[in-house]
């Protein structure tokens, strides 16, 4: 295996993957589109909606308190992103030389990190931003 | 053995001109993993049914392919494939016609930086992976997300309202379990020391299942959200939204859709096995060397998907919002505790 920085062999294949991951449902799609009937009515293409006529437009506004998810979840997320390239560093030989508390700086910062994120989904759990509505 | 003098002038040129061979591992990987995990998916729902039958007390497919049923979803890839193909009034058409082709793409790139086993050629394990990369778990675990895209795609483009509302529900599942189980990727990825699936497989001299319980816990509770099997099936509950997200598709299209699922229980299952079961790693079989990590990744890998089908039958659905409580008030505190748990031992005993 090579050590350079950039190993863009590894990513080569992906696109081959990403091609083949397409071609399969188009092919079959393809394939659908000479062998089975096609004769579309008007009752047969609309949508079911509990047996009724529909009513209205099918694309309700969502509660806002929905949206609240998404904020957090982009916190945490990105918190999680931060951790990816910590796990490489946290064991190293020059973290082990600075100590604070008896640990190593690396594992005593992503502690605080950590903790400071708890604290705001621990507030944001009390504000009840995260209730399902 | 004679198959090693093979292999080493071969390794050594790929060491010389990696690109190349990475242009032809990915023509013939994709076409043979693309072949693999369709069959292997249908092996899956094939389990599916065969299990669920059992739990069930009745027989399963039993008509199509002998007593066993084995040719049971040909019939249905017939059935499906001569089903006339219709878009609902309203829908977003795009969107709609590639939501099933954005699950596929999904799968297969989730497959591409996969280990599927191993095989064990004169006392070297040689991976069964394509692309070998450096932050391969990490990858994987972003790439099983991209499927929610899918959902919503599908669910949104309808133009129906329990679709709607599937896709929305799927969304917030994904979110509330995304976290935890990133937290628990990085704490296998703590305790190994590096984020490669193989590497994460050779250094489990224990299993993390053992070394980490909590973190196998909430990864498998995560898993099972993210793949939307029952319990955590919310976004296509048939008893409360007729169908969720793929209540306007029909044919070979919700066949696309449904197989992708099964595809990416599958992939889930194997993840599962590498990062905390120990991937390929047994006591080598005697008379079986050089497949004898395959034996033991099959097995695993068996064991797990009947359990995922065990859950199904076994447990009742719950609610949406249990489900997003459980993983935010829940999980993911839990989940941190056990990173803390990972990152000690990881530093004073491993």
């Amino acid at each position: 295996m090579t050590s350079e920085p950039l190993a863009v062999e590894y990513y080569v294949p992906l696109i081959m993957f990403l091609i083949m991951g397409a071609i399969v449902p188009i092919a079959a799609l393809a394939a659908v589109k000479i062998i089975s009937p096609l004769k579309p009515n008007r009752r047969k293409l609309s949508m079911y909606e509990g047996g009724l006529v529909p009513i209205r437009d099918a694309r309700i506004q969502f509660n806002v308190q929905y949206y609240l998810f998404a904020i957090v979840f982009v916190i945490f997320d990105v918190e999680v992103l931060f951790l990816y390239p910590w796990v490489y560093i946290y064991a190293s030989e020059v973290m082990q030389r600075v100590m604070v508390f008896g640990m190593n700086i690396a594992v005593f910062e992503m502690l605080m990190f950590v903790a400071v994120l708890l604290l705001g989904l621990l507030y944001a759990i009390k504000k009840e931003a995260l209730r399902w509505v | 053995m004679d198959l090693s003098a093979i292999i080493e002038p071969v390794s050594s040129w790929i060491d010389q001109e990696p690109l190349i061979f990475a242009l032809i591992i990915g023509l013939i990987g994709a076409a043979i993993i693309s072949g693999v995990i369709n069959v292997g998916a249908m092996a899956v729902v094939w389990m599916d049914r065969k299990v669920m039958g059992d739990v069930q007390r009745r027989f399963g497919p039993a008509r199509v392919g002998s007593r066993w049923g084995l040719l049971q979803l040909g019939a249905d890839a017939i059935k499906l494939f001569t089903k006339e193909d219709s878009i609902p009034i309203g829908a977003d058409k795009q969107v709609y016609v590639w939501a099933p082709i954005v699950a596929s793409i999904t799968t297969m790139l989730v497959a591409a930086a996969l280990p599927f086993g191993a095989l064990n050629i004169g006392g070297k394990e040689y991976p069964l992976v394509v692309a070998n990369m450096d932050i391969s778990a990490f990858y994987v675990e972003a790439a099983l997300s991209v499927m929610t895209v899918a959902i919503f795609m599908a669910g949104f483009s309808s133009n129906n309202k329990y679709s709607l509302l599937g896709a929305f529900r799927g969304m917030a599942r994904m979110i509330a379990y995304e976290v935890p189980m990133g937290v628990c990727v990085i704490a296998v990825a703590v305790m190994a020391h590096s984020l490669n699936l193989v590497e994460i497989v050779n250094s489990q001299s224990l299993w993390y299942a053992f070394a980490q319980p909590l973190g196998f816990l909430i990864f498998t509770v995560a898993l099972m959200t993210d793949l939307g099997r029952v319990p955590f099936d919310q976004s296509e509950a048939e008893e409360e939204i007729i169908a969720g997200y793929t209540t306007e598709y029909g044919g070979i299209r919700w066949g696309l859709l449904y197989f992708q699922e099964y595809i990416n229980m599958l992939l889930g299952s194997i993840l599962l096995v590498l990062l905390f079961l120990g991937g390929w790693n047994g006591p080598n079989i005697p008379l079986l060397p050089p497949i004898s990590p395959m034996i033991w990744f099959a097995l695993k890998l068996i064991i797990v998907l009947e359990f995922l089908i065990w859950t199904r039958a076994s447990l009742v659905r719950f609610r949406i919002d249990q489900v997003t409580d459980l993983g935010w008030k829940w999980m993911l505190p839990l989940s941190i505790v056990n990173l803390a748990w990972a990152a000690a031992v990881g530093l004073y005993f491993a």
